[in-house]
């Protein structure tokens, strides 16, 4: 099959990372995938096409943001290529009825937006897959869609520059860094030797986040980062996420709290198990263990909090042993061949 | 016939009183013209449908990627109007190679994020038959259609004569000596060559006055993506006592410029290059004022006739003013011969007939 992604190329942002694995795992299983486009020095390792009507399928990614393609570019894609051959990956939760969490994060902030998202998708394509083993609402497909490849995986290990390190954006997540997170290393600081996020938005929320009425989605404390002596540094290109989360002892994986409720998947979830490193993940034990292995429930920060970064920091061969576990089963269970073919089973019905 | 055009409206910018001409035309020569979208109640207040399937044809007007609506708009347009019935009058030669004159591109790929193969490609996609308003297409697959046209209606004083005319123009005391009316976009060198040429006859003439965006300063974005032809010199026009204003709506601008004695006529580089046409071509000769024609000599010829080439100054800019100020009836007689030229070859009623003709051809 030949299946052609339609993504907006971010390269320090969005699921480049994942359209990688399907390239490669797409040309082990003799299937043909690109991203639509010209060639990009910047995703070297992606294949690229422009020729839409060589394709079997096109998939749309859309994360948060709808109107990312032009008229133009639509243009191109909906003339030629028929609507029953057209689907959509809704990355974030966008075709779900208007759901609000705790007053904070959000996916719509009205039914009229959530009306407006869902004209644009019914038009654009006949099928929607969200990245979930359990989709909320009715008619959509769920698929986990981003996967593990273990050939990104690092071999040796890595230098270490700083016992705790958080690569990821600040995007709906100070509640619980403000809550949870900080407070645990406040408590452990003085036994952390250095802590380090990566990523947009830690230092300072974007100029345009207010006129959007997301001032909280990318709220901060900078100063309170200081005072814990928590480095910021910029965000890195999709090429060196896993190299740099190497370079941590402990990799903090954070979600937004829409997505944990709502049990959604990023390549975050694997790409960390990429890494030299022992993740410990934000996530509920429960889905933890249903997408790592009974493993995965010891590397979930709910089940203790600072005292299992503190176990994680004083017996690491005890948890090099339980992610070499967590490996295993996502190779057996997540890897990108098996995404690959999920996704062709859910274009081919 | 049934036309749906689509594009998107702006009423101080691009096609809107073209637009509004082949509504108006249309409907007297029997046939029903609507806008593609929503009806808005701002001016202009054209027919508006998303009725797709009760028109006979789709008329896309391109000059941005924004032309072309969004979902789920779009889709209704492509489901429901088959390729065959759908035409692209493509307003600033998208539809070529990507080509470079001076500082002025017809791929803008810097600020609009579109390489040229997209705007091929999407061409393609949407209709097999392209116009472009000139009547030299560099691309085989490309018809000239020229689109803009002349209203006689619209013109804002006849005069039986060029006496009439003259003496009508010298009496009359304006508040210009200059004006233009449109966007700074890639016309700056054109701009300071013809002011710079007025500033001699200030004096005489009194100041002159630029209105559109951007003749104040030089955008932030302009200065931040490092597009020239987006330039301005403040300090210059201070110096030269040249009045700017911001943009006013299509339906203000011939009244404005006949608060002028002069007003030049400009095109952008990339538009003298492909010899393409503006609604401004032919609209600032219903206006009550001296058109002085800054565009190339042979497009002078083909578009308005040779009676205009009076009002065509070549190098001397200067000195063609000054004849302008000293003959005047001369000048009026090429205007009010020009016009004659352009309500005969170029009316918006003939124009809408050869679009008929290449719709059911």
């Amino acid at each position: 099959m030949k299946i052609l992604f339609v993504t907006d190329r971010r390269v320090d942002a969005g699921s480049i990372q994942a359209v990688a694995g399907y390239v490669r795992a797409g040309d082990a299983l003799g299937h043909t995938i690109a991203v639509y486009g010209p060639p990009d020095p910047r995703f070297r390792d992606v294949r690229t096409s422009t020729e839409v009507r060589a394709f079997d399928h096109v998939v749309f990614l859309f994360e948060s943001k709808l109107r990312w393609l032009s008229g133009l570019q639509l243009a191109n894609l909906l003339a030629g290529v028929p609507r029953g051959r057209r689907a959509i990956l809704d990355a974030d939760g966008m075709a779900n009825r208007v759901t609000g969490i705790e007053g904070y994060d959000r996916n719509h902030a009205s039914d009229g937006e959530r009306d407006a998202w869902l004209a644009y998708y019914e038009r654009l394509a006949d099928r929607i897959m969200q990245p979930t083993f359990t989709p909320a609402e009715p008619g959509i497909i769920g698929l986990p869609f981003y996967g593990y490849d273990p050939a990104a995986r690092v071999s040796a290990p890595v230098p270490k520059q700083h016992d705790l390190l958080l690569v990821g954006h600040n995007w709906w997540r100070w509640r619980e860094m403000s809550t949870v997170l900080l407070p645990a290393i406040e408590r452990l600081r003085h036994r952390l030797d250095g802590v380090c996020f990566v990523g947009l938005w830690w230092d300072a929320p974007p100029p345009w986040a207010g006129s959007l009425g997301l001032g909280e989605a990318f709220q901060t404390d900078p100063e309170r980062l200081r005072t814990l002596r928590v480095e910021v540094r910029p965000p890195v290109p999709f090429s060196e996420v896993i190299g740099t989360m190497s370079t941590g002892r402990v990799n903090l994986m954070t979600q937004r709290p829409l997505f944990r409720h709502l049990r959604f998947l990023t390549s975050k979830f694997f790409e960390i198990f990429c890494a030299d490193t022992v993740p410990l993940v934000l996530i509920d034990p429960d889905h933890a263990e249903a997408v790592y292995g009974p493993a995965g429930r010891e590397l979930a920060w709910d089940n203790g909090g600072a005292d299992r970064l503190l176990d994680v920091l004083t017996r690491p061969e005890r948890y090099r042993a339980i992610v070499e576990e967590v490996r295993a089963h996502l190779a057996a269970q997540h890897s990108y061949r098996r995404r690959v073919e999920e996704l062709v089973g859910a274009l081919e019905v | 016939m049934k036309l749906l055009l689509v594009s998107k409206l702006s009423h101080t910018a691009r096609a809107v009183n073209t637009l509004a001409k082949y509504v108006r035309v249309g409907q007297a020569l029997g046939h029903e013209v609507a806008v593609f979208g929503e009806q808005q109640s701002e001016p202009p207040a054209l027919p508006a449908s998303l009725d797709v399937k009760h028109f006979d044809f789709a008329v896309f007007v391109v000059y941005m990627p924004w032309d072309f609506p969004d979902l789920p708009y779009l889709a209704q347009l492509l489901d429901g109007m088959p390729k065959d019935r759908r035409v692209i009058i493509d307003c600033c030669g998208r539809y070529n190679e990507t080509l470079r004159v001076e500082h002025d591109f017809n791929h803008l790929e810097k600020m609009e994020n579109h390489q040229g193969w997209e705007w091929l490609e999407g061409f393609q996609a949407v209709s097999d038959r392209i116009l472009q308003p000139t009547l030299t297409p560099r691309r085989s697959d490309v018809r000239p259609f020229l689109f803009h046209g002349f209203d006689p209606k619209s013109v804002a004083k006849w005069y039986e004569s060029p006496q009439e005319a003259a003496a009508a123009w010298s009496g009359a005391v304006r508040p210009y000596g200059a004006a233009y009316v449109g966007t700074n976009w890639q016309r700056w060198t054109q701009m300071r060559r013809f002011l710079e040429a007025v500033e001699p006859l200030r004096e005489q003439l009194g100041r002159s006055c630029l209105v559109g965006w951007d003749w104040d300063k030089r955008p932030d974005w302009a200065a931040q993506l490092g597009i020239a032809g987006v330039d301005t010199d403040p300090a210059l026009l201070k110096r030269w006592g040249v009045e700017t204003k911001p943009a006013i709506p299509y339906d203000q601008f011939v009244e404005f410029l006949g608060q002028a004695r002069f007003s030049p006529v400009v095109h952008r580089p990339l538009f003298n290059e492909l010899g393409l046409v503006t609604n401004r071509t032919f609209e600032t000769f219903c206006a009550d004022t001296l058109p002085v024609l800054m565009v190339p000599d042979r497009y002078v010829d083909e578009v308005y006739g040779p009676a205009a080439r009076p009002l065509a100054p070549g190098d001397d800019v200067t000195g063609r003013l000054r004849d302008m100020m000293r003959r005047p009836e001369v000048y009026w007689d090429a205007v009010l011969q020009t016009r004659a030229h352009l309500a005969r070859e170029h009316s918006f009623e003939r124009r809408f007939k050869e679009l008929v003709a290449i719709l059911e051809g």
